[in-house]
């Protein structure tokens, strides 16, 4: 078509314009037919072209014999070059239609590939916290049992022991007692649990709210050391308070519990008659800090930081047997002092044995007690008083 | 009079072994208690005990492993205290050796009957060619098999395996353990085999094969042989 349309623009200039300006302009057709319909198209228009250079271009005109040989190297070359133009523009457009093709399937590919990423590791997050979920339950599962197991075992057999006839057989007055006493350190066992789970899981929320209250130093320490009473009878506890400590701002209760939980952790580790140490000095104008150092195997340095992880045991076996309150702890510890606004971190116990964990908190200023005995003078602040963490 | 017997008591937790220790003590055992694997070990080969209560969770070496050093230089009768929830490790405990279990929480009746079995598991061998225990009389020779003084006939291997269950009578018997004893290293997953195979054996030795008193299941770990009738309890 546009060979007709070129051969017809160029006949009636036939007399004026050279025979070679019309063999340009039918190759740029031949071009054009390649770019546009492709290779077939281009052949075709060659060939077109070709016939019709000779028919109406070369003399004599309107045949399709050539007279003059010089002119059938002309038409030879003219159709060479139509052919290799279209089929070299048709290949070359081809070429970028591949590539196109190409990029496209590229694309599509990566799409897919970054779509299958995604959901294995989607698919990983989700075995990491169904691992994370089990040992929760774990965790749950144990501690909570084994207070069950000394709460069942002794009333079973004080109950047993009701109906023992034999007298040599039967249960002394202090023996009774002390089973009754275990019962209950159980009880209390579960509560500090149950406790303890909650708190965790309002820190992992951020949903920390402190009572904070001016109060001495040492009567957090004694505090602490009274409900820590029972874990300590085999050690020896010292404790070792700098003079002139000032009165700190914080919620007593939950330092307290930082304290106690400490002081247990190193009952657990610290072989019995050995010394735990708490010790409380003025780190700077505005820090406490408090420590509490035992005399057992130590922490080595590469676990001082995974410690304070939730359920790290201190063990080979990671998450599978064992105690697993005490990783709880020091992840409460953690909460509750970084809370306050401080820091907690673990250091080589005196002359390099045993393990020392230590805990800044800051002293706080007056400009928050003015706001605080502020808001207690609304109605509201006395509300507030009641939640507890 | 017999001796007392003595048990090996080993768990980390101080309030339930102080717990443990007044209520075995108080029917007549001689106990000691250890805190972890290690002194359990060191009091085993100093005391020899004839029985050993161990908890399965503690820390450095747990029960499981206490298991298999003990067994590496002894018979002696282990009962491991798992809780709920602890049952692949349980019966890898089994596997290695462990006689019984007992779920956490437990009350103490159940803790001295299980005690008292496993202290019982050694049959009265009649001579040396009959072994008789509680309802059961097998001579090895004639291979011939009584329940309550009536014959049984068994095939090869339900003898076998019923002697087998004489001779560990009491004891927890886990499926891997029934399968490599009976039939070899290469069946010891095929469960459901065994499963048909008990249920046959049931059918020929229990009054009431629907409801066993001799071939007992325990759920998910394997069975366990009593010789005797027990009267229905809890």
């Amino acid at each position: 078509m546009a060979i007709a349309f070129a051969t017809g623009l160029s006949l009636p200039f036939r007399a004026h314009v050279n025979v070679t300006t019309v063999a340009l302009a039918l190759l740029l057709a031949v071009l054009f037919a390649a770019i546009v319909f492709g290779s077939k198209p281009a052949l075709a228009a060659s060939v077109l072209a070709m016939l019709g250079f000779n028919f109406f271009f070369l003399p004599p005109y309107h045949t399709l014999t050539i007279a003059d040989p010089q002119n059938w190297v002309a038409l030879t070359a003219f159709f060479v070059t139509a052919l290799a133009v279209g089929q070299l523009s048709a290949r070359a457009k081809r070429r970028a239609e591949e590539a196109e093709a190409g990029r496209v399937e590229n694309r599509r590919l990566y799409d897919e590939l970054r779509e299958a990423f995604d959901r294995a590791s989607e698919a990983e997050a989700i075995k990491r916290s169904e691992r994370l979920k089990s040992a929760l339950l774990d965790a749950v599962t144990h501690d909570i049992r084994t207070p069950l197991t000394s709460i069942k075992a002794s009333a079973t057999l004080l109950l047993e022991d009701r109906d023992e006839t034999e007298n040599s057989a039967k249960l002394s007055e202090e023996e009774q007692h002390a089973i009754l006493e275990v019962i209950e350190h159980s009880a209390n066992r579960l509560d500090r649990f149950v406790e303890g789970i909650v708190d965790l899981a309002r820190i992992e929320a951020g949903d920390i709210s402190l009572h904070r209250n001016w109060g001495a130093v040492e009567d957090i320490i004694d505090a602490a050391l009274a409900q820590a009473e029972p874990l300590t009878r085999h050690h020896n506890v010292r404790v070792s308070v700098a003079e002139e400590l000032p009165v700190i701002r914080v919620d007593a209760r939950t330092v307290t519990e930082v304290i106690y939980t400490l002081v247990d952790n190193a009952s657990k580790y610290a072989p019995s008659g050995t010394t735990i140490t708490i010790g409380a000095c003025r780190a700077s104008d505005d820090v406490v800090a408090i420590s509490v150092a035992d005399e057992g195997p130590g922490i080595p340095q590469h676990a001082r930081e995974i410690a304070f992880e939730k359920f790290y045991r201190g063990d080979s076996n990671e998450i599978e047997s064992g105690r697993i309150g005490i990783g709880m702890g020091l992840a409460i510890a953690r909460g509750i002092v970084e809370a306050h606004g401080g820091h907690i971190w673990i250091e080589d116990g005196t002359s390099g044995r045993g393990a020392r964990v230590v805990f800044t908190v800051p002293v706080g200023d007056e400009e928050d007690a003015q706001s605080k005995s502020a808001s207690e003078a609304r109605p509201s602040g006395r509300a507030t008083s009641e939640h507890h963490m | 009079m017999e001796s007392r017997k003595r048990i090996l008591v080993v768990d980390d937790e101080q309030e339930i072994t102080f717990v443990l220790r007044s209520g075995l003590t108080k029917h007549g055992y001689d106990v000691r208690v250890a805190g972890d694997g290690e002194a359990a070990l060191d009091l085993f080969h100093a005391w020899t005990p004839d029985l050993v209560i161990t908890d399965l969770a503690m820390p450095n070496m747990n029960g499981l492993q206490l298991c298999r050093r003990l067994r590496e230089s002894s018979e002696v009768p282990i009962i491991i205290l798992s809780v709920k929830g602890e049952e692949a490790t349980k019966i890898e405990a089994l596997d290695a050796g462990a006689d019984d279990y007992l779920t956490k929480p437990f009350g103490m009746g159940e803790l001295l009957a299980r005690v008292r079995a496993t202290l019982r598991r050694s049959p009265t061998t009649v001579g040396a060619t009959a072994i008789e225990e509680g309802d059961f009389r097998i001579d090895l020779e004639s291979r011939e098999v009584q329940v309550k003084g009536k014959v049984v006939h068994l095939s090869p291997k339900e003898f076998d395996l019923l002697l087998f269950f004489v001779r560990n009578a009491s004891k927890v018997l886990t499926h891997r353990t029934l399968l490599a004893k009976i039939w070899g290293g290469d069946y010891t997953d095929q469960t459901e085999y065994l499963r048909v195979f008990v249920r046959h054996l049931r059918k020929k030795i229990e009054p009431d094969p629907a409801k066993p008193r001799y071939i007992l299941t325990e759920p998910w770990v394997g069975y366990r042989f009593v010789p005797e009738m027990q009267k229905p309890d809890h």
